[in-house]
């Protein structure tokens, strides 16, 4: 990756957080809020592979923690395993096909609150696992699965050409020794 | 036979970035991180109430548009039956209600009877719940105003929570309902220990501590102990009992407080300038 496509990924990351920490902060429902952040490394994983899914979770997780009151790197964490399984899990599908980020993001956001709750009550924050898990699944999924679409765009805009990390590269000789 | 090869560059960017993550968890939580984690937090959220602050009026107005279509109806239905110059002095009416009700928070807050002559700043509250696992909320006062982590806040009414993280011009409060929050209480008389736990927003306190076969009678006061070592000064309200009931067989009481501060509403609170050292 060169300057000019860290300095892409660092506008996309910037303009996620702009967006959560103040469009998506105000929209409450039953007390919950979106969490778009989560979209990143989807849409890395998606348009990258593992690789790029576990590098954009961990940086973007990172700069979420800057602003969350819960244990600082547990967002990395968290993305960076979804990035890497959203990679490994698309790479043999045609990654093109409209319903893929939708799907992705859905099943993603799921996952992504439920580990993290569940990380987070066993490193000392147990009350992470008595809030309305349904609720915050329901809502952060449907958001993300809106928006998913337009993720994929942006990320793929930002990282170089899609990559084929993780895909079988090479086979050994076919023919008789 | 072929067998194909996967790369196994991700797998090792895998590994090394869940290290890397596990290894600033542990370093934040056992303290070693925490002056840098706690530093490169408050330049971020610095940097960011600008930008927060703009992007919040631009929005406000389109969420007061959006909701005023969504009623256009019921408007559409009133102004037929109201005169402009009634819906001009109605609306007059609601800002001088809105404006009172905020002069009596404020004077509330000029007047907290419990505080003594501990020094307050008064702070408003500028954003609710950053995120979804905690019972939080934004003020507007940080370490500019003399705000340091751990200090309690409060409204007119009683305990609102601690300071957690403190930024140059914002600070960011775990209510007392957040269920990492902990707070020693007093009770009864002669004045007995208990200890009030937060049950995630919007949801009661749950005391511990307190013996079977206490008697307890509803809306009875408990407030902060101010023990040694406590993490509020002492006689600050905390809540009023809810229900106590006694099992058959418990050694303890289950009791519940209603927190006398309204924590779903809050408009305008005042940081102690107190630590526990104090």
């Amino acid at each position: 990756m060169n300057a000019r496509d860290a300095a892409k990924v660092t506008l996309v990351v910037f303009l996620f957080i702009t967006v959560q920490q103040t469009l998506m902060l105000e929209v409450r429902i039953g007390g919950v809020h979106p969490d778009i952040m989560i979209l990143l490394p989807v849409a890395a994983g998606i348009v990258g592979g593992p690789g790029r899914g576990a590098s954009m979770g961990f940086g973007s997780g990172l700069v979420a923690d800057l602003f969350l009151p819960t244990p600082f790197g547990l967002s990395a964490l968290v993305a960076t395993l979804i990035g890497f399984a959203v990679g490994l899990a698309t790479v043999a599908l045609d990654r093109s096909s409209w319903w893929l980020p939708v799907v992705s993001a859905i099943f993603s956001s799921a996952v992504y609150v439920l580990v993290y709750a569940l990380l987070g009550s066993i490193l000392g924050e147990p009350q992470m696992l008595h809030v309305d898990l349904t609720r915050i699944v329901v809502l952060v999924a449907a958001v993300n699965a809106v928006l998913a679409v337009p993720a994929v765009r942006l990320v793929g805009w930002a990282l170089p050409e899609a990559s084929t990390e993780g895909m079988p590269t090479s086979t050994s000789t076919l023919g008789v020794h | 036979m072929a067998k194909p090869r996967r790369s196994r560059r991700p797998r090792t960017t895998l590994i090394i970035l869940v290290v890397a993550s596990i290894t600033i968890i542990t370093l934040d939580a056992r303290g070693g991180l925490g002056r840098i984690t706690s530093g490169v937090r408050s330049v971020a959220t610095d940097a960011f109430s600008p930008i927060r602050s703009g992007v919040d009026d631009i929005v406000e107005p389109i969420g007061s548009f959006l909701a005023g279509s969504v009623h256009y109806g019921a408007v559409r239905q009133q102004n037929q039956k109201l005169q402009n110059e009634i819906n001009s002095l109605k609306s007059q009416t609601q800002q001088a209600q809105q404006n009172e009700q905020q002069l009596k928070q404020l004077t509330a807050l000029l007047h907290l009877p419990f505080v003594g002559n501990l020094t307050t700043v008064p702070a408003e509250v500028t954003d609710y719940n950053s995120s979804n696992f905690a019972a939080t909320i934004d003020i507007s006062v940080g370490r500019a105003d003399g705000v340091q982590l751990n200090m309690p806040v409060v409204t007119g009414a009683g305990l609102v929570g601690q300071v957690v993280q403190v930024a140059h011009h914002s600070a960011t409060v775990r209510l007392i309902t957040d269920g990492a929050s902990s707070v020693g209480v007093l009770y009864g008389s002669p004045s007995a220990f208990a200890s009030a736990n937060g049950q995630g927003a919007g949801k009661p306190l749950d005391v511990d501590l307190v013996p079977s076969g206490t008697p307890l009678t509803h809306g009875e006061l408990f407030e902060t102990s101010g023990l040694n070592g406590a993490s509020f000064p002492a006689s600050i309200p905390v809540g009023t009992v809810l229900e106590a009931k006694t099992g058959l067989t418990a050694s303890e009481e289950t009791v519940t407080l209603q927190p006398l501060a309204d924590l779903t509403r809050l408009r305008y609170v005042s940081v102690i300038l107190w630590g526990p050292s104090s």
